[in-house]
């Protein structure tokens, strides 16, 4: 499979083709998908800089230097989906590095390695979190890119100390991309994409507390979706995104309605997403009435820009932006992050079923489960069931083994009702 | 002094550490190389570095991190916690990897651990680039780790003290070196299982001690009986190796470990703490992060190789032998680096990757593939 991105962008196109007829209504979903791909497939003949970034980049500054940034971890996550196209990176991958590693980066390297991604990117801005896995494949593949590139060196805790290390870098990547543009920074244009920013944010927190509500108004599913937000903060496509799901969210709770007809459950998933069978949301939903309320690694409370006049305010707050990530605001640092990331879940959205669905590469998590369960069997009276996956690499568990085990856990929670 | 006495400090509870606590005085256990032991030896406790050698049960540890992780983190946790270590007083951590940091955090929860005011617990950020603004960063990290400890030990870290706890360290270092020179010759008079137990001692016992009995050691050496029958000289490289059994396997085969690049090895304390003039937890983190001393700093990876490449140059070097532990994602993806390192691809010394766990259920398996690895590159 030659040029990856141009495929990936296709079965976009051609989801869409079907999606017309069947979920007219719904287009709000596809569309924002294609403006994400076709941005990055046309990039360069558009005539843009297309900068591929790890966490924590600063997405606004590069849409304010005219560039166009691609998240490297949206190939996995969407890959996922095609366990037999993701497999043929992993095992690609797996040939140079240990196999336990995430399906995230193995496919990240996979993908790199196999040659198949198209054009060569114009720089590469990418960080040391969001853990050892990343920061094992984040300079490979930098290696391999052979363009010029920024690494962010992401501090463990999120303090002022910390801010303060991020925010001294962030005024470095203004000059890197000032370096690569050959433009200085255009200060109008920036604070336009900054104001799209925060109310991007602020839509995004508002949908969350519509999650808050009995019976949730929005399905489980459009927590996957909603992990696109970070790697497109800024642009108007997100915008338009959040504002049809808020608008449908807020139509729903007007009418009482929820995303399943009878809620049963109100699920959260205290790790990462499970890409590669995401339609075992669809099938709680109908099989139990368990809706994903919310899960921690979609948790996004994101930081506004407080101040759009003011250089050294906004590098703090693009600081405090990265660290409020997913993967990174619970899991990177001091297992105490994590701690408050799941209880505020739990207490926030007022959770009845708590799953430790475990992505295998995510070791770092997994030597934290424990501490975290506990805590929630502690404060909110609640088992956890536990349940090992892989998150990327639909091989690990079948359908019908997760769907098997979920079951089983499901009926004894509603026999102990 | 026998050479036995040292080789007994490499013990979990040794004699030193007996000695200490019955002096009174306080043990720090220390999990990673990032956390720098000039500074608690200079509050005047015994710096030790936390381990899980020998460990036969994993049963907390796997209660509290799961099986997913890696099992020489495990064990170490395994080990705060059915008491092995109970001579700790505290715990001073850095964000080494996730694994290591995970040994910390989980420790805190146990029976409440955290809230325990006479137990001092730090976990210090180190970062993972080596740069001016990095150093900035982890030197105030640095300083308030100063300031803390010094008030838990009740007393005044002062500069004076930390340099002249460089000096000691530096000392200490300059006599690591030459024990890994008496490896260079052909017939070297240490073997590398006896090697990591003289390693494992230095981060187990205070240092003066250590310094008298390693530079006693060094001075008797050559009265040691050279060690002439090996097929092949090895390098180790990889995860944290704290397991002297492990090296005598490959060693009853007939590959004498000359050399590794472990950080229970050359990467524990070797290149010295530059002090300059100026600001002391300046030149201390400095110095600290400029090590290539494990995959976890992400721009140091071609100073790693080059590393390897010298020592695989100055120790006549067969073959490599890397061990990772399984789960151990920092080293887990080394071999991409090796494989695009120019010096490594031009040295083209050979390599075997060997998956290991802490505890050795599979010395057979280990011994069949050291084995076969070193009838390919004998000579
Ligand atoms: S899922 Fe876990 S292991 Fe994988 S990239 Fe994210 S934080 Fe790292
Ligand atoms: S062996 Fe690897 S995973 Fe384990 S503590 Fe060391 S670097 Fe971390």
């Amino acid at each position: 499979m030659s040029n990856l991105i141009g495929t990936i962008s296709r079965q976009v196109d051609s989801v869409i083709e079907h999606a017309k007829e069947k979920y007219a209504d719904q287009m709000w979903m596809f569309d924002v998908q294609k403006a994400s791909w076709d941005a990055v497939y046309h990039a360069h003949d558009e005539g843009k800089r297309l900068i591929y970034v790890g966490a924590c980049a600063p997405v606004e500054l590069i849409y304010a230097f005219d560039c166009v940034p691609f998240v490297l971890d949206m190939i996995p996550t969407r890959l996922a989906s095609t366990p037999e196209v993701a497999a043929r990176y992993i095992d690609l991958a797996e040939k140079y590095i240990a196999p336990t590693m995430c399906g995230i980066d193995k496919v990240d390297i996979g993908a790199i390695l196999s040659g198949d991604m198209p054009d060569k990117p114009d720089a590469f801005i990418y960080s040391t979190v969001p853990c050892d896995n990343s920061r094992v494949a984040y300079p490979f593949i930098c290696d391999r890119l052979g363009c010029p590139s920024y690494c962010i060196d992401v501090p463990f805790r999120k303090n002022e100390m910390g801010f303060d290390y991020m925010a001294r870098q962030y005024k470095e990547i203004i000059v890197f991309l000032e370096k690569l543009t050959g433009k200085k920074l255009d200060w109008d244009k920036f604070q336009e994409i900054m104001t799209i920013s925060n109310q991007t944010n602020d839509l995004m927190n508002k949908i969350a507390d519509l999650r808050r509500i009995t019976p949730c108004p929005l399905p489980g599913r459009l927590l996957v979706l909603n992990e696109m937000i970070p790697g497109m903060v800024g642009h108007p496509a997100m915008l338009s995104y959040l504002e049809a799901q808020y608008a449908i969210g807020q139509d729903a709770v007007a009418k009482g309605l929820g995303a399943v007809k009878e809620e049963k459950y109100r699920v959260s998933w205290l790790q990462n997403m499970l890409w590669s069978n995401v339609g075992i949301l669809d099938w709680m939903e109908r099989k139990f009435g368990a809706v994903l309320v919310m899960d921690a690694f979609g948790y996004q409370r994101g930081h506004v820009f407080r101040d759009i006049d003011d250089l050294d305010t906004i590098c703090v707050d693009f600081a405090k932006k990265g660290l409020a990530l997913p993967m990174i605001h619970g899991a990177s640092g001091p297992v105490e992050d994590y701690i408050d990331l799941v209880e505020n879940t739990m207490g926030d959205y007022n959770v009845s079923v708590s799953m430790f669905i475990g992505h295998v590469g995510c070791k770092h998590t997994w030597a934290a489960a424990k501490i975290i369960t506990d805590m929630i069997q502690e404060k909110f009276g609640l088992p956890t069931l536990y349940l090992d996956v892989d998150a990327v690499d639909g091989r690990y568990k079948k359908t019908d083994e997760i769907r098997a085990l979920i079951t089983e856990y499901m009926e004894t929670i509603e026999e102990n009702k | 002094m026998s050479t036995e006495t040292l080789f007994e400090k490499a013990e979990l509870r040794n004699s030193s550490v007996k000695a200490w606590k019955e002096q009174g005085k306080k043990i720090i256990g220390t999990v990673c190389c990032h956390v720098p032991e000039e500074i608690l030896h200079a509050a005047g406790a015994m710096p030790y570095r936390l381990r899980a050698t020998g460990v036969t049960d994993l049963s907390e540890g796997d209660t509290w991190m799961s099986t997913f992780t890696c099992s020489y983190a495990r064990g170490t946790l395994q080990y705060l916690i059915d008491g092995t270590f109970d001579f700790m007083d505290g715990v001073i951590s850095s964000d080494g990897c996730l694994m290591a940091g995970r040994i910390f955090d989980n420790w805190k929860y146990v029976d409440g651990n955290a809230e325990k005011k006479e137990f001092y617990l730090k976990q210090i950020a180190a970062p993972r680039m080596n740069n001016e603004n990095a150093v900035r960063y982890y030197r105030d990290y640095l300083d308030q780790m100063r300031t803390e400890l010094g008030a838990y030990m009740g007393v005044e870290i002062t500069d004076e003290k930390i340099r002249a706890s460089v000096a000691l360290y530096n000392e200490t270092r300059r006599l690591i070196r030459a024990l890994y020179d008496l490896s260079k010759s052909d017939a070297p008079v240490v073997s590398g299982t006896e090697r990591l137990k003289l390693i494992l001692a230095a981060s187990s016992m205070p240092k003066e001690e250590y310094n008298e009995m390693l530079k006693d050691f060094l001075a008797r050496a050559g009265s040691r009986a050279p060690i002439k029958n090996y097929r092949a000289r090895i390098m180790l490289v990889g995860s944290a190796l704290d397991d002297p059994e492990y090296i005598k396997v490959i060693e009853d085969k007939g590959g004498l470990v000359v050399t590794d690049a472990l950080c229970f090895g050359t990467r524990y304390l070797w290149e010295p703490v530059e002090l300059e003039g100026g600001d002391v937890l300046t030149s201390i983190a400095a110095s600290y992060l400029k090590r290539p001393v494990c995959p976890r700093m992400v721009d140091l990876h071609d100073e790693f190789g080059d590393l390897i490449v010298n020592f695989c140059q100055d120790f006549k070097v067969d073959g490599i032998i890397y061990e990772r532990v399984k789960y151990c994602e920092i080293w887990g993806g080394e071999g991409l680096y090796f494989g695009e390192h120019k010096g490594m691809k031009e040295a083209d010394v050979p390599l075997i990757l060997l998956e290991r766990e802490e505890i050795m259920t599979n010395i057979g398996q280990l011994a069949v593939r050291a084995e076969a690895f070193i009838e390919m590159i004998e000579k």
